[in-house]
């Protein structure tokens, strides 16, 4: 795998064919990387919440039962490992995109791998969010929505971009995994150019660049959640 | 309608089976418009859950809680927002939105009500002068002490205009010097606003400093209930005298062999020397077994334990005598 760096005619052969297809692969890893994000967060962060308010002594206990249910699917979908359930889970591609194969094809799957990890991250950040503070604005006539939008979100934000941090991580790491079954980007140069054809600089290439993508998101979320909180502010 | 607060019949029961607990029986008490009126007890007596009940942060398992004569616990969820919005409430612990500044804290039930922000932030300002704090604005709560943060936590518990402020221990996370100023607001917003305010505490020198009445609760039970000065001079149950003089009544009596009286001072005698007067007057010595007295306003309050003469002519003079001072009540113990 290393052998690559005493060739200099095959680095210059493989090093072609990375500048000329490196920009489109972070292109395709981070359009595919911002929709999984959203969609993961449009259905993950409501059941998060739900996860909170919903139970017996949540701010709008619902139906036991539902509750129980919800747990069961969000343990059931985190257990799966993720090769797998990308693969069980392909087919709804073809249902909502149209398509088996391209990178588009991988992004439901991820969806689905992606959301309930994005439950439990919102629902670890909420459970923070102290019971006096719920409680006063309990007592001064906040519905159960006003606590939600007003109190639990903006309390745990800080809270929640950490979280947020770490689910792009591993989304990323997801997607760049999602190249084993046709999806593009990075993750998709490093194994099937590179792995595959045993074109090792290529690989390499693709793995640098995931590992500065992670580096910044990593840097920027933990900077955000820590200017955003308000209680790490020195006394001034 | 003279009681803005009337608690009948109250019952709170938590859990079932094994684990089932009575935090509160059959609790009756009313409150008076206007008035400071305070609940004591020791920890676990069911303080914390009463005061909840008068806002229904608790349901109450039985019984009704009355504001202004109606009955909160029959009203629908939005109904109940809505009357709660006059039913303020601080706390120990502040409770503020930590990632809100004082003002936008202090904008928040206004936020609620659906008050415009320009209306909300020009009303902020006015309550954060009222509490002593305008240079505060813009602190966030981590900035600020903890009588500080009870300040504003008072400042935005006034703001949607309430007619009753429930103090659940207000004061007990903060010094005796932060205590005071605290209670002096508080006593200050009572007589400007003419809000009425409930003060729940296991501090007794919290009820002595700004309370006209109060209630004991004991055991989830109104041990007793009256005027701060009455209750105070004379308690009539256990739990009265263990909070009004807990040093007199901890005094393990059956160690002392003869007669015990417990003088009672009700306010009115500080200046009267009683024990030396027995001993000029009577011609007898009483020993002090224990004392546990306080002054109010240039008032005695408290009790003392005195042994009594053996013989039993000499004992009814000394009691005579003793009764015979203005706001002095002895009464033989053992």
């Amino acid at each position: 795998m290393f052998e690559i760096f005493t060739d200099p005619v095959k680095m210059a052969q493989q090093m072609e064919v990375i500048v000329n297809n490196y920009g489109f692969a972070i292109w395709e890893t981070l359009y595919a990387l911002a929709l999984e994000v959203i969609f993961a967060y449009v259905i993950g962060l409501p059941l998060g919440v739900l996860l909170v308010t919903g139970e017996k002594d949540g701010i709008r206990p619902i139906n036991p039962m539902v509750m129980r249910v919800l747990n069961a699917v969000i343990n059931l979908l985190r257990s799966i490992p993720f090769l797998i359930l990308m693969i069980i889970a392909l087919p709804l591609s073809k249902v909502i995109v149209g398509t088996k194969v391209g990178t588009p094809a991988t992004i439901p799957p991820m969806v689905v791998a992606a959301f309930p990890l994005v439950a439990r991250m919102v629902e670890s950040s909420l459970r923070e969010v102290g019971h006096g503070v719920i409680e006063a604005a309990q007592s001064m006539g906040a519905s159960a929505w006003q606590i939600i939008t007003k109190v639990l979100l903006p309390e745990a934000l800080p809270s929640l971009i950490s979280g947020g941090t770490i689910t792009v991580g591993t989304i990323l790491g997801y997607g760049a995994m999602a190249g084993i079954i046709g999806g593009g980007g990075l993750g998709q140069m490093a194994i099937t150019y590179g792995y595959y054809n045993t074109k090792y600089l290529i690989m390499w290439a693709a793995v640098i660049g995931l590992i500065i993508l992670v580096q910044i998101f990593q840097s920027v979320g933990g900077r955000l959640a820590v200017k955003c909180d308000k209680r790490l502010r020195n006394k001034s | 309608m003279e009681h803005i607060i009337g608690i009948n019949n109250l019952s709170k029961h938590f859990g079932s089976g094994e684990t089932h607990v009575a935090a509160l029986s059959d609790v009756s008490l009313e409150v008076r418009q206007g008035e400071i009126f305070g609940i004591i007890g020791l920890s676990g007596a069911g303080k914390s859950t009463l005061v909840r009940c008068m806002n229904l942060l608790e349901r109450p398992t039985e019984g009704k809680v009355l504001f202004h004569g109606s009955d909160l616990t029959h009203l629908k969820e939005k109904e109940l927002r809505l009357q709660r919005r006059k039913i303020s409430m601080i706390f120990q612990s502040f409770n503020l939105l930590d990632q809100r500044t004082s003002l936008d804290n202090i904008c928040f039930p206004l936020e609620l009500a659906g008050v415009g922000k320009k209306e909300a932030r020009k009303r902020a300002m006015e309550l954060l002068e009222t509490v002593g704090l305008p240079d505060k604005a813009n602190a966030y709560p981590v900035q600020l002490s903890g009588g500080q943060k009870q300040r504003i936590a008072i400042a935005r518990a006034l703001a949607s205009d309430p007619e009753v402020l429930l103090c659940d221990e207000a004061t007990s996370a903060l010094d005796p010097k932060t205590t005071r100023s605290i209670l002096q607001l508080l006593q200050q917003i009572n007589k400007e606003r003419g809000i009425t305010v409930i003060i729940i505490t296991h501090d007794m020198s919290v009820i002595e400093q700004i309370c006209h009445r109060v209630a004991i609760l004991d055991h989830g039970c109104v041990a007793e209930i009256g005027e701060v000065e009455s209750v105070f001079s004379n308690p009539k149950s256990k739990a009265g005298r263990r909070l009004v003089s807990p040093k007199t009544e901890n005094i393990p009596l059956s160690t002392w062999e003869g007669h015990v009286a417990r003088i009672a001072f009700n306010g009115n005698a500080s200046a009267d020397p009683i024990i030396a007067s027995v001993a000029m007057e009577l011609g007898i010595k009483l020993s002090i077994l224990g004392a546990d007295t306080r002054n109010v306003d240039g008032k005695a309050f408290g009790t003392m334990l005195v042994s009594l003469p053996e013989d039993i002519t000499q004992l009814r003079k000394v009691m005579d005598y003793l009764n015979s001072f203005e706001g002095v009540t002895a009464e033989e113990v053992q």
